[in-house]
């Protein structure tokens, strides 16, 4: 039974360090109504500015997090001055994009200043071990409890009984009521952020002393575990992210115990769904509590789409289609290729977040349920190709609606959330469950794309066939917008309440949405599996989630033009910026910033 | 086009002549090219970096001796993240592109192997010098490999284990990629035939950083060593926390923890720590004493694993131009044909014209002690 008293020290010890996370992220969300991407990159500029200031300056540990804390701070401060303010009235959606793109930016210029190696980040304290349990804790540990519970405790009165914390929650509780009584919300938002990234910046100092190694990678990973902890303790609410940390990292933990090392973030996001589905609200929002999400309307902007019309969109393809013809170059056609696929995910999600409402961070998940059902048909039952990339899109239809059935009564940013947590469950399920999916030694030997017996072996065929599945359901989905069906589901996004008073069933709308786009999804990755003959668990990862979404955030939401217009963009500039070499992530991301600053309502607007 | 590699790769290899005192005419003319596609951005870009540092401290030696039959070596390197999307189209860049007279890469399997169906049908040697996937080469009669084969290296890790340290139980722990699982298998079957047992096998994701619950789990298998079957970074952490679980195990680990970062990260947790490396910085074999000793000079530090295998490969390539040519045929017939190549890893390599590999990789069973990798010297023939 001793090894249980471990398995739970473990658990709070590992909750300790997410807390510290979580904090920043929940004061941020509780105020700007924001999941800040780049909460994780500011916790890598903390640990390389630690760093920095303990090989080149040797500063005592309490100067160190004072110079973090600053160096976090001035961060926040130019996040919020040049990333986020400017976007001050358009909907909810474009801050959340330019916080995807300034990681980007952020995580690529620490990577280009201090290489892509890992580093040690020595800890100063002296190595006092004290005997729990079986094992020990370091004063490390003590340390960053210390610091967690002191800037909770920190928070708390700063909330509470300052002016400038009243001014923050009467932001927090209605932005524009605080601003006609006077607040300025401007400084409350540049407050909440300096704060935010100063607690953010000292986390990665601190998880850097405590792992003795840090490197330019990390952020991804500390967001996700980040947002995961908040959004158990309850959106917004500090105190309750403390909570939501400790006890992630105890599931976390108690999962290792029971079912081994490799089932650990399995229990980390079924945690966070069934914490979703069953309180949305977090577990300590008191139940009466209105969802502090706002209408779905105002998630998305909605503007005026750019008509274009049907000859000009059939002249298109048209000159689409003769582009092997003019100009036959493979790579060319390759990356036009890419484009045809990615924007089949496009379409599927343009529907889904765009039409319907429902935005979507586990894209990628329908990809890979996609792509291994083609495979394995394919190789295991025989099942010609053709038949296999059909059916590979009825199954993802399926699945993906029954996985996000469950999801259909959240909200905005609740959703997002949750189908974040549902696309990592997948691909961890895809890693474990070994007989069907051959674990992380993956599906090789995928055969080529052919149909009715006739191989795809030109690179002019394989462009053909994308580009002609593509148009057909991109030809389908502008049917479908234009139908009845389509004013339904417009109507769902735009006001669930008023949809529902005029009878619309809400989850049977959503679901036939999600079936429809995920079809697309699916027949995208099983295009994908046969055209690279080798898939495993980290073919279609995380990233292509966000990829996506900002395709269809670029694009227009909801707009099917602009899926395929924002995937040729987003496909085609990183291959455009190969000459950049080293370079070509950071202008990305700045281009995207660009974007995302000058065009919020996508390129051709949301329809 | 990235010109910049090709100037940067000229200058340097006429600045290593006149160091070297030019046993034969530096290269000059066109240069040939090969193609690298590999990460150079993303989470996997480390890796890039170390294969760019190996390459070129080889195209200096070839290209100061004579480069191929007089024209220098170069390559043109292609960034693709790892990511499996850019790695197709960085394929049907350099198939298109008749300069290209051969391919080194990808890093990571996905992405390898989702490019080979393009090189095998336009008829270009993906040359995975990384790729030790048991599948990779069996991709086409394009797909060559020099990564040193599981099924040749665990074995011999095993028979470090057992043999030589005594270790009768064994916890296993592995990353959770083709990589980890393929190795995990074999070393497990060694052990085993060896007469040990394997008490526990946990399989953790390549960005994991907490281990403590993992340790409490083997800890109550009641091992009497660790085998690691990681990187070196995740080694360092993992080391460091099995000492403040005040875990007192012998630490065995694959190959790939060699590098000198292992130290720097693990700190007095790695000392002990028992691992092999296919070569060492005291080996007597003079070619690794010159590849030790040049690259330190180049870069003011000690080579590690994955430089070690890119200097190899490209002296290989240069070799099989030097004697079959340089169209993207005579290559791949070259490979088949080439003898005895000197190599760091394999000391000399020949490929098995069947599977595509080199077999026999060298070994020289090493240990952590003093914050530096130093010959095992102790525990001659335990038991």
């Amino acid at each position: 039974m001793s090894s249980w008293i471990d398995y739970t020290v473990n658990g709070i010890i590992i909750g300790n360090i997410y807390a510290l996370l979580a904090v920043g992220l929940a004061l941020i969300f509780g105020v700007s109504r924001l999941i800040n991407f780049a909460h994780g990159s500011v916790y890598v500029v903390g640990a390389y500015a630690g760093f920095l200031a303990v090989t080149y300056l040797d500063t005592p540990l309490p100067v160190t997090i004072a110079v973090v804390v600053v160096v976090g701070a001035l961060l926040g401060l130019v996040i919020e001055r040049f990333g986020l303010r400017p976007l001050q009235g358009y909907a909810h959606i474009a801050p959340l994009l330019a916080t995807i793109g300034i990681s980007f930016v952020l995580d690529q210029l620490v990577q280009l200043f201090f290489k892509p190696d890992p580093r040690a980040l020595p800890s100063p304290l002296l190595d006092i071990r004290f005997k729990v349990g079986s094992g020990t804790i370091g004063a490390l540990d003590l340390v960053i409890a210390g610091i967690g519970l002191a800037s909770a405790g920190l928070l708390y009165y700063f909330l509470r009984f300052t002016r400038l914390g009243w001014a923050v929650r009467a932001t927090a509780q209605d932005r524009d009521a605080a601003q006609q009584m006077g607040v300025d919300v401007n400084a409350v938002n540049r407050a909440v952020f300096a704060i935010a990234s100063g607690l953010g910046a000292v986390s990665g100092l601190l998880v850097g002393m405590y792992y003795n190694y840090i490197d330019p990678s990390m952020s991804f990973q500390a967001t996700l575990k980040g947002v995961v902890a908040q959004v158990v303790g309850g959106v917004g609410n500090v105190p309750g992210a403390i909570v939501g940390s400790l006890l992630l990292g105890l599931v976390e933990s108690y999962g290792i115990a029971l079912f081994g090392t490799s089932y650990r973030n399995l229990f980390a996001f079924v945690l966070l769904v069934i914490v979703l589905v069953w309180r949305p609200n977090g577990l300590f929002a008191s139940k009466r509590q209105t969802p502090p999400e706002p209408m779905t309307g105002t998630f998305i902007a909605p503007s005026k789409p750019i008509q274009i019309p049907g000859k000009v969109l059939a002249g298109a393809a048209a000159v689409a289609a003769l582009v092997p013809l003019v100009f036959p170059h493979p790579y060319v056609l390759q990356t036009l290729i890419n484009s045809w696929l990615y924007a089949l995910l496009g379409l599927s999600l343009t529907l889904i977040a765009g039409t319907v409402g429902l935005v979507s961070l586990g894209h990628a998940a329908l990809l890979a349920i996609g792509g291994y059902s083609s495979a394995l048909l394919a190789i295991n039952c025989g099942v010609p190709v053709g038949l296999a990339i059909l059916s590979a899109g009825l199954i993802a239809a399926f699945l993906g609606t029954v996985l996000v059935f469950p999801s259909f009564r959240l909200r905005g940013h609740y959703l997002s959330i949750a189908t974040l947590a549902i696309g990592e469950i997948v691909s961890l399920v895809i890693l474990n469950w070994e007989w069907l999916t051959r674990g992380p030694i993956g599906v090789s030997g995928i055969p080529s794309l052919s149909l009715f017996g006739i191989e795809l072996d030109t690179d002019r065929s394989v462009y053909w066939f994308t580009l002609g599945v593509l148009a057909v359901l991109a030809a389908l989905q502008f049917r479908l917008l234009g139908s009845h069906l389509g004013r339904v589901l417009r109507a769902v996004r735009d006001d669930d309440v008023a949809a529902r008073s005029y009878g619309i069933r809400l989850d049977r709308y959503k679901a036939l949405a999600f079936a429809v786009g995920s079809f697309a999804a699916g027949v995208s990755g099983a295009i994908t599996s046969h055209i690279y003959s080798y898939i495993n668990h980290e073919t279609f990862n995380a990233q292509l989630s966000i990829l996506a979404l900002t395709i269809v955030i670029l694009g227009g939401m909801g707009n099917v033009t602009g899926a395929i217009v924002g995937s040729v963009l987003l496909v085609g500039l990183p291959e455009v910026f190969r000459v950049a070499a080293e370079y070509r992530v950071l202008i990305y991301g700045l281009v995207l910033l660009l974007l995302v600053r000058f065009r919020p309502q996508g390129l051709l607007g949301t329809v | 086009m990235p010109m910049l590699h090709r100037r940067l790769l000229l200058g340097a290899s006429a600045a290593l002549v006149l160091a070297r005192g030019a046993l034969a005419e530096p290269a000059k003319g066109e240069p040939i090219y090969l193609g690298v596609s590999g990460p150079l951005t993303g989470p996997n870009a480390q890796y890039g970096a170390q294969w760019k540092q190996g390459f070129d401290l080889a195209l200096d030696e070839i290209n100061g001796d004579g480069g191929i039959k007089g024209r220098p070596l170069a390559y043109v390197f292609e960034d693709t993240q790892s990511d499996p999307r850019q790695s197709v189209a960085v394929a049907q860049k350099f198939v298109a592109d008749p300069k290209i007279v051969a391919e080194l890469g990808d890093f990571a399997s996905p992405a390898s192997m989702a490019a080979s169906p393009i090189y095998q049908k336009a008829k270009l040697v993906q040359f995975g010098f990384t790729n030790s996937h048991p599948d990779f080469t069996k991709g086409g009669d394009y797909m060559w490999s020099n990564s040193v084969s599981q099924a040749d290296e665990q074995p011999l890790s095993a028979a470090y284990a057992v043999k030589r340290l005594g270790l009768k139980r064994i916890a296993v722990l592995h990353l959770n990629t083709d990589w980890g699982r393929t190795s995990k298998e074999i070393f497990n079957k060694a052990a085993k035939e060896m007469g040990a047992e394997i008490v526990a096998t946990e399989g953790y994701l390549p960005d994991e950083k907490d281990f403590r619950s993992t340790l409490v789990r083997v800890r109550d298998a009641k091992p009497d060593g660790l085998m690691l079957i990681s990187y070196y970074s995740d080694a360092a952490l993992i080391a460091r926390q099995v000492k403040q679980a005040g875990l007192k195990l012998p630490i065995v680990a694959a190959s790939s923890v060699y590098s000198p970062k292992l130290i720097e990260l693990g700190g007095d947790a790695v000392e002990g720590m028992y691992t092999a490396s296919r070569y060492f910085p005291g080996d007597s074999r003079p070619l690794v004493r010159e590849f030790v000793a040049r690259f330190k000079a180049k870069y003011n530090k000690e080579p590690d694993a994955f430089n070690a295998y890119a200097y190899d490969t490209m002296i290989l390539m240069a070799q099989v131009m030097r004697e079959s040519g340089t169209d993207r045929k005579a290559i791949h017939d070259g490979l088949a044909k080439v003898k005895d190549v000197p190599s760091v890893i394999f000391g000399k390599a020949t490929f098995d014209t069947k599977t595509r590999r080199v077999d026999g990789a060298m070994n020289v069973e090493l240990v952590v002690k003093d914050g530096q990798f130093q010959l095992n010297e102790s525990h001659a023939a335990v038991r």
